[in-house]
This record gives C-alpha cells, structure tokens and sequence, in this order.
C-alpha cells in the first residue's frame, strides 16, 4: 500500500520532472539552442523625422544592412506559436549615412544642402554608418493571427557618430512566409544624446533651427539564404 | 511654441512684402531655398564638402576646354584624365587640369578603375564609338549635344544608354538642368503667359567656325562642321539647345519642320550653310521659328514665348515677362524689379530668391562665379554618378553580390536629379537632323512620331 503511494507520489513527482524537462526543452531560452539567422534583403525602409521652427522635415533611406540571429524554435513561418519571454537573439543591423536623403512629405527629394548639412552632423566621413547592437529581446505576444507580427521588446545600442546610447524600443516581428521577416519598430531620440548639436543652416530669409527629438522608424527586411544547390546532374 | 522662443526669421511684415515679393513666389512654387552656409556658425563648425566624383574628359578642342573651366570651379568635380588624339590639343588643355592624366587614346580612359564618370566632347560624329565603349566599361557617361549626326547612331547610343540601368546617362542639354529653367516650366505650363502662340529662337554671331592648321589632314579633322558628312550644320551644333528647350516648355515633339540655308558668306568651299531658318509645327497650332547665322552679330542668343496674356523672354539664365496691357494683375508683380529694353517693360523673373532680398537682411553669400546652365548640367552629372556609384556599392556589399534583384531594386530606386538623358538626346537629334536635311532641299518634312520613341 506505502509502495502504491510512493510509487504514485513518484509518478507524479516523474510525471512533474518529465513535465519541467520537456517545458525546458520547449522552451526558447535554452543556450544550447540552434540558431537561425537572417540576412538583409532589399525593400527595407528608415525613416527620420523631425521638427523645426519653420517646417517638420523627414528623412529617408532604404538599404538596411545587417544580420538577425534567433534561436530556431522562434516563429520563421506565419501562424506558428510564441511564448512569452527573453529569448536568445543577436542582431547588429547597419545603414550607410551616405543613403540617407531628405525628402518631402510626399517623398520627393528635399535638398541636396540639407543632406549636406546633415552628413556633416552626423560625422559622416569618420562615421560612414549608423550601427545598431542588441543586447537583450524579449517576445511581449505571439502574433493574434497569421498576418499579425509577434510584439516584441528590443534593448541594444545604437552608435551614431561615434556616440553610443543605450535604448529600448518596442519591436515587432512579422514572418512573410518563404523564409523572410520583416522586422519594424520606432523610437524617439534625442540629436543631443548623440553629442549632435541640432543643426540651425541659414537661408536668405533667416535661420532654420531643427528640434532636438528625432523619430525613427523602420521596416527592416530580412530573409534565410538557401544553401547552394546541388550540382546538376 | 511658447512664448520664449522668438520667430528666429525675425523680420517684419512690411520686410517681407517689400522684398520678399519673388520670394513669395518661388514658396508658392515650390518652398524655401537653402543655401550654403558660408559664414562661419557660431559653434565653428568647418564648411561642407561634397563628395568629389574622378571624371575624365575625352575630346579637348575649344569646347572640350570650356568644359574644363567649369570643371575647375564644380567643387563635385575631381578631373583625373584628359584625352584627346591630338597631342598638341592635350598640351593645351592641360594647364586646366593640372591633376589629370594625359592621354590620346580614349581606351586608357576607359580602363582606368578609378575614374567613374567620363565627359565625351569629341566631334559630333565620332561620340557613338567613345560612348558606347565607356557605357560598356561601366562609366557614367555625359555625351555633348548634338548627340549624333546620323539618326542611326544616336538610335545606338540611346538604346545602350537605356539598357545600363545602373550607370548615368546625360546628354549635353544643359537647359534642362538649369534651375531658372526648372522655375519657367511650371510657371509658363500653369497658364501665366495665357495660351500659348509662338516661341521664337535664334544664334547669332559673326564668325567664321574655319580653324586652321598647317598639316591637311589635321586642318580636315579641325572643321567637321564645315561638311554635310560629319555636321548637321548649325541647326544641330547651335540650335539643339534652343529647339529642345521648345520642345521641354510646350511638353511636345514637332510634327514637321520646314527649312531655309544660304551659304552667304564664308564661301570658302564648306558645303554647310552659314545662314539657316527653320519653322517647326507643334501640336494645337504652336510654331517655333528658328534662325542662326555666322554672318551676323546682332542680338546674340535668346528664346522668346509668345502668350495671349504675356510673352517671356530667355537670354542666359535670366528671364523676363512682358504682360499685355489687358492681362490679369498678378499680385507679386507689383513688388517684382522691372527692366525697359526699348518700349517694352520686363518684370523679372529670377529663381534665386534671394537677389530680391535687401543686402542688410540676406544672410547668404552668393557665389563669385556665375553659375552657367553648363556648370547645374555638369554638376547634376557628377552628383547622380556619385549617388548611384555609392549606391551599387552600398547593395553589393549589404545584401550580397548574389542578391543581383535586390540590387537592382535598390539601384532603381536612386533619385536622379533632373537633367536631359537619352530619351531627350535622341529627340532633338531626330528634330536637327531632319532640320538640316528640310534645310538643304529647302523643303517641308513631316516628322513621324515613331522617330521619337525608343523601343
């Protein structure tokens, strides 16, 4: 009878061990993880956005270089599931500040002094790119449908002429199917973090100041190369 | 804003009426004009350079030369090789290009890794050769206009000039990268000389176009011009510029061209005329005249529009319009500056804004060259040859030399800034050509529209 009781408790107490072990092989945190890792393509977008005292003023560029490393149980196709919490991931996406244009609203080039002004800002000659390291990604939700993106948190670096700050930034993962991601986020920074002093060029009628607060947003596009195939026959 | 924060224009209403009457017009147009600044900012920060582009020009005669003077002065412009098969014409040339490398054969031009973009300002006849070899060799290429003196040939560069999608391309044109004309087209499209009539066009200046040399051959190859074989004579070398600025404003080709030739004066045994009217028909009515001659120095070059409301006249990069007496007031006029050429008043009409404004509140430096349509032309050439190098590069090395789509995607989507290509190329040298053939058979041409398109 004690044997039965035992042997029950160490059925469950088994059972609960089995049931930690496969959680934990389940799991997407383990170190020991195989990684799956994403190349840039093109149709990425970056977006900057900013004010000043006569008008807002956007910025654009649309070649994101880089890579996207996450473990491979995370989602690669749309649909699959996503648990919650901090999960193995690198990521040290790049854009050449010499792709950067400034545009109107309407996307239309702006001007070729404001680009100008702006390399010159942005220290573009010692500082030819503006980097990005993660250092910690955290899955918030999985994604509500197929065609939702999984919301996730990013904490990284971000390296602008030269000067490193620490951000986090909401980001959000969407599978495109056939081994492509989209990755997009925003957030706000500040030229003076960056040791940038927001630029005030002078035009015949005065003095244009910018606002210290920049936006940004991106698409980032992403995909798995194919291993090369095999020889023909 | 809150109420610190001072309006940093800081200027006064009445300011800007009085002076900021085109200025005002050039917002409504199309925003604030920037400009660089050169005084020095209070943080002492250095003055921006652009990015400089190695270019070369092959070809080194008088206008090959003048390219050079304004190379000297486009601060994009780094000359590393100056090519002409006349050695005494590269001797010349090279006081304007201290830097460059000198060379008669174009080849060394084109094999040379580090120069990116090449100037072709060789003899009319011979640029299909030249230009078709540097597109070949991945240049940018700016090919002078008249593009070519056959329709076959300039047929040939404007198809291999489409298919290097990753190159620039730009024709000699350089009204169409000149920003006072970039101002005038809007302006004129939008109705401000009414319906438009006319447009009149014309060259003149006394000279004689012979140059002579000691050795025959040399003095044959000098005065290509002088014969129907290698020259559509001066409606092609002179009028290409005038004929495609018409046919930019009206935002058509002609339909047929009637034309006139005299040799009148330099009868020394040149077959192309020195004295030549041309008439070309335009949609809905609209005729442009044309005249050029050698024999005659009056009045220079200049382009007139004629409207039922206004006329607009071209001379350089300045612009005048001449309103009739029963045409609309528009507002800014009344604060324009205003110039009399006989009894006729012109308002002028000026894209740089800041000429308008008054010396104590200008804060831009103008600067000591004038800027040519030539100058804009080159410097738009070496602007979008260094935008879409950097660009193929900056692909390549982001997504791979494998990813051929996604470079080419990326390279697609280059800005290009505004200046004549070969689609513009090849039509004016339809429209001369045939010109010239209307003007040596003294006969009326209709021209087909299939000319015009490239397949």
């Amino acid at each position: 009878m004690r044997h039965k009781h035992e042997t029950s408790k160490m059925k469950i107490r088994k059972l609960l061990a089995c049931s930690v072990l496969t959680l934990l092989a389940a799991g997407v945190s383990v170190q020991a993880a195989e990684m799956t890792k994403y190349y840039a393509k093109s149709g990425s977008k970056m977006r900057m956005e900013g004010t000043s005292n006569i008008h807002d003023w956007q910025v654009e560029g649309t070649l994101i270089g880089g890579y996207f490393e996450v473990g491979s149980n995370f989602p690669s196709e749309p649909g699959q599931p996503a648990t919650p919490g901090k999960i193995e991931a690198h990521a040290e996406p790049f854009i050449m500040v010499r792709s950067l244009k400034s545009v109107e609203k309407d996307g239309k080039p702006y001007s070729d002094k404001m680009d100008d002004v702006m390399y010159e800002k942005l220290k573009a000659q010692d500082n030819p790119k503006i980097v990005y390291h993660l250092t910690e990604f955290t899955v918030k939700e999985s994604a509500k449908s197929k065609d939702a993106p999984y919301v996730c948190e990013a904490k990284g670096q971000l390296v602008v002429g030269g000067v490193t700050n620490q951000i986090t930034m909401p980001v959000n993962v969407l599978p495109l199917g056939e081994k492509k991601m989209k990755i997009s986020g925003t957030t706000t920074v500040k030229m003076t973090d960056f040791k940038i002093d927001p630029p005030a060029p002078k035009i015949a009628m005065g003095m244009i100041k910018t606002g210290d607060e920049v936006k940004l947003i991106f698409d980032w596009m992403v995909a798995q190369r194919s291993p090369p195939t095999a020889a023909a026959k | 804003m809150n109420e610190n924060e001072t309006n940093v224009l800081d200027f006064n209403r009445r300011d800007f009426l009085r002076s900021g009457s085109v200025a005002t017009l050039m917002t409504m147009l199309g925003g604030v004009e920037l400009f660089a600044d050169t005084n020095a900012a209070p943080s002492g920060e250095t003055k921006i350079k652009p990015v400089k582009q190695k270019v070369a020009v092959i070809g080194l005669g008088a206008w090959g030369r003048e390219m050079l003077n304004t190379l000297a002065v486009v601060e994009e412009a780094d000359v590393a090789g100056i090519c002409d098969t006349y050695a005494a014409s590269v001797r010349r040339a090279a006081s304007l290009a201290p830097n460059a490398v000198q060379t008669d054969n174009y080849k060394a031009i084109l094999e040379n890794k580090d120069i990116k973009s090449v100037v072709v300002a060789t003899p009319t006849h011979q640029h299909k050769e030249i230009v078709l070899a540097a597109l070949k060799a991945g240049k940018h290429v700016y090919c002078e206009a008249p593009m070519a003196s056959s329709i076959e040939d300039a047929r040939a560069i404007a198809t291999a000039a489409k298919a290097a999608k990753q190159q620039v391309f730009q024709v000699g044109l350089q009204l169409r990268a000149d920003p006072q004309r970039h101002f005038l087209v809007p302006f004129i499209r939008s109705g401000a000389v009414g319906n438009m009539l006319s447009a009149k066009a014309q060259y003149h200046k006394k000279q004689s176009w012979r140059a002579t040399s000691p050795k025959p051959e040399r003095e044959k190859e000098l005065n290509w011009r002088l014969s129907k074989e290698t020259s559509a004579g001066l409606i092609a070398e002179l009028g290409s510029h005038a004929i495609d600025q018409a046919a930019w404003f009206f935002n058509a080709q002609p339909v047929a061209v009637t034309g006139l030739g005299n040799l009148a004066l330099w009868k020394d045994g040149r077959d192309v005329p020195d004295t030549v009217q041309a008439v070309f028909e335009f949609p809905g009515g609209v005729v442009l005249t044309y005249d050029a001659t050698l024999a005659n120095s009056f009045d220079g070059d200049f382009a007139m529009f004629y409207g039922t409301d206004a006329a607009v006249m071209l001379r350089e990069s300045k612009a005048w319009l001449f309103k009739e007496v029963d045409c609309p007031l528009l507002g800014w006029e009344v604060y324009a500056s205003k110039e009399v050429f006989y009894k006729e008043t012109g308002i002028v009409l000026k894209a740089n804004a800041s000429k308008s404004v008054p010396a104590n509140a200008a804060q831009a430096q103008e600067s000591p060259f004038s800027n040519t349509p030539l100058f804009y032309a080159l410097q738009v050439f070496l602007k979008n040859g260094t935008d879409v190098s950097a660009k193929l590069e900056d692909a390549t090395n982001l997504l791979g030399p494998d990813d051929a789509e996604g470079i080419a995607a990326e390279v697609a989507k280059v800005h290009r800034r505004a200046a004549a290509g070969y689609l513009e190329g090849l039509q004016t040298a339809v429209t001369t050509i045939k010109s010239n053939e209307a003007i040596l058979s003294s006969q009326r041409i209709v021209l087909k529209p299939e000319w015009y398109e490239l397949g």
